[in-house]
């Protein structure tokens, strides 16, 4: 008979506790969001979905989500035009200056962005870009670098990528049709799950949008900071329709990493 | 004229050295074995044919054109690789029309000569199939289809058989040579099993440490190797040094001689077929080895180990471990080495 291990039961509560805590607040969002209102009584007074249907009907929240979604792909686009050729040469042509670039892709994180924004906002005091969010798409390429880059170099690894150049070279194509016809569909994996991951991260940002461009160019986090006075059941409505859109989105990312 | 010359071909990685200088000729249709033991250059030889790799001096020349520094895509040479290089996103078919679409040609045209390289490596019924789905010799087959599509001025097999198990290697084996003989395909193939070279080569380009040790039809590499290193590599040779070689055989070399395992015949009050043409050398069997159609016995003759191989028949397994046997040796048979 199979014996059960006594640390099981501890391992179990370990995970229960952990689990409670991260899903106590959202759910008590949750419940905050749907609820009409709720005073000084333990439930709430009545359940209603007033409060998202007040949210989606909103212009200036829809207007602010589609900044984020159109600041976010054109972040994500741009990045990965650059991405995909870096990570394609340092392994194709480079890979002796592979350690360098692994400390250079770490630099993002070694500065806060607050520290970063102040920055910025001295060497690009006076430009034309400060204050619009093209600046931003700059500040969010070296945000997803590290991410973006890493899935797509460990998809590089998985291929037989030498072999695979060298044999095209060989029945006619140049590099640039090799890569374009032979590597790019053998990792459009990696860059599609580099894509979910990048837009996860993007979405939430709030330091760089509001320091750089501010209310000029509201984004959903912007507009969740903006609304921070208005009913605290309508900014629930915010927070979870942001958090299942990323969840959503983090879902296929996980999927495309394991295919 | 000779269809491929090297000449003086030079490789250096770093400080080592991986080809020495290297200077041979290969005519059209014929089939060349690169043999060697890892690192000896065979591989870099290769690609520097292929254009994969540049060399540091020297040149290369295909029918009167001198390729040396020429793109790999404008050499019209064929490879396979070792580890096949099929392109996983694309399906048999396509793998295999991938060069022919890039010459732009009709497409009509493109699909018969698919089909007919299809129809040549035995792949029917696998066209739609995706490189993952096949086994490690079908892979293998639609590389070789894809290289023959392009009709090469040469093919370069790069140890195309090295991952296969032994029954699919043997029939690819004799699949590789037929197809080369029937299309008169100048071939180099690059192998570090003797046998494999043995069997399928016009010529055997024996490599050692950058330079060609030796080159010769398998029958020259086999039976008359001109040191101690090729007939280490081409066969069970024994070795017998200058004084064994003295008062064995009574013959004078400076460096004695080597003898084929075959070639040494075991002696046995039991075996009535021993041919007398040495005079007998006492000793006793220490191993004994079945190797199917043939016994290989290790004997101790005075401080000397040597290796004989003889035909499994009804009289060798009276012989067993701790036997004490005569050998006889044909001088004849023995070959004297240069170094």
């Amino acid at each position: 008979m199979h014996k059960q291990d006594p640390r099981q039961g501890l391992h179990l509560l370990v995970i229960g506790v952990v689990m409670l805590i991260l899903l106590v607040p959202l759910l008590a969002t949750f419940l905050y969001s749907i609820s009409t209102s709720w005073g000084a009584t333990i439930l709430p007074d009545a359940l209603s979905l007033k409060w998202y249907v007040q949210l989606w009907s909103d212009p200036r929240f829809l207007m602010a989500f589609g900044r984020s979604v159109f600041l976010c792909m054109v972040s994500i686009i741009v990045s990965l035009l650059v991405i995909v050729p870096l990570a394609f040469m340092m392994e194709y042509r480079y890979r002796q200056w592979q350690k360098i670039m692994d400390l250079v892709i770490l630099l993002p994180f070694a500065m806060p962005p607050i520290v970063a924004t102040a920055g910025l906002l001295q060497i690009y005091a006076g430009s034309p870009v400060m204050g619009t969010p093209w600046i931003l798409v700059g500040c969010y390429f070296t945000i997803v670098l590290p991410f973006m880059y890493r899935s797509l170099v460990n998809n590089l690894r998985a291929l037989n990528l030498h072999d695979l150049m060298d044999a095209s070279s060989l029945l006619g194509a140049s590099s640039f049709q090799g890569f374009m016809q032979v590597v790019l569909p053998n990792i459009r994996k990696g860059i599609a799950s580099a894509w979910f991951i990048a837009f996860s991260l993007l979405f939430g940002e709030f330091v760089f949008a509001n320091m750089l461009v501010g209310t000029r160019f509201e984004t959903l986090q912007i507009y969740l900071f903006n609304m921070r006075q208005t009913s605290g059941h309508f900014t629930s409505a915010i927070v979870i329709s942001y958090f299942v859109f990323i969840l959503l989105f983090t879902m296929l990312a996980n999927r495309f990493n394991k295919t | 004229m000779s269809y491929l010359t090297v000449s003086n071909l030079a490789k250096r990685f770093g400080d080592s050295l991986i080809l020495d200088e290297l200077s041979f000729t290969i005519e059209k249709g014929e089939f060349v074995t690169l043999l060697g033991s890892s690192g000896c250059g065979k591989s870099t030889l290769l690609r520097c044919i292929a254009g994969l790799t540049q060399p540091d001096s020297g040149y290369i020349q295909v029918d009167n054109e001198n390729i040396t520094f020429a793109p790999a895509q404008h050499r019209g040479i064929g490879m396979v690789f070792q580890s096949y290089a099929l392109f996983p996103n694309m399906t048999v078919e396509a793998n295999i029309a991938f060069g022919l679409n890039l010459r732009k040609m009709d497409k009509g045209l493109v699909q018969q000569k698919v089909r007919q390289a299809i129809a040549r490596v035995e792949l029917q019924g696998k066209e739609k199939n995706m490189p993952h789905e096949l086994s490690g010799g079908q892979r293998q087959r639609v590389a070789l289809a894809r290289a023959l599509v392009m009709e090469p001025r040469i093919l370069l097999l790069d140890e195309p058989l090295s991952a296969l198990d032994a029954r699919i290697r043997r029939h690819l084996r004799q699949q590789i040579r037929q197809l080369q003989q029937e299309l008169q395909l100048t071939t180099i193939f690059v192998t570090h099993d003797q046998e494999e070279a043995l069997m399928m080569s016009d010529r055997i380009f024996l490599m050692n440490q950058g330079r060609i040790e030796q080159s010769g039809s398998p029958e020259q590499l086999y039976a008359r190797p001109n040191s101690n290193m090729v007939a280490q590599f081409m066969g069970t040779y024994n070795f017998l040094d200058a004084g064994n070689t003295q008062r064995w055989l009574g013959l004078q070399t400076p460096n004695g001689v080597a003898i084929r395992a075959e070639a040494i015949i075991l002696d046995h009050p039991s075996l009535s077929f021993g041919k007398k043409v040495s005079q007998p050398i006492a000793s006793i069997i220490t191993e004994k080895h079945l190797l199917g159609s043939v016994v290989r016995c290790k004997v101790m003759a005075e401080n000397t180990v040597l290796t004989i191989d003889s035909l499994n028949n009804q009289f060798l397994p009276k012989l067993d471990i701790g036997s004490k046997v005569y050998l006889r040796i044909d001088p004849c048979e023995c070959v004297v080495l240069q170094n």
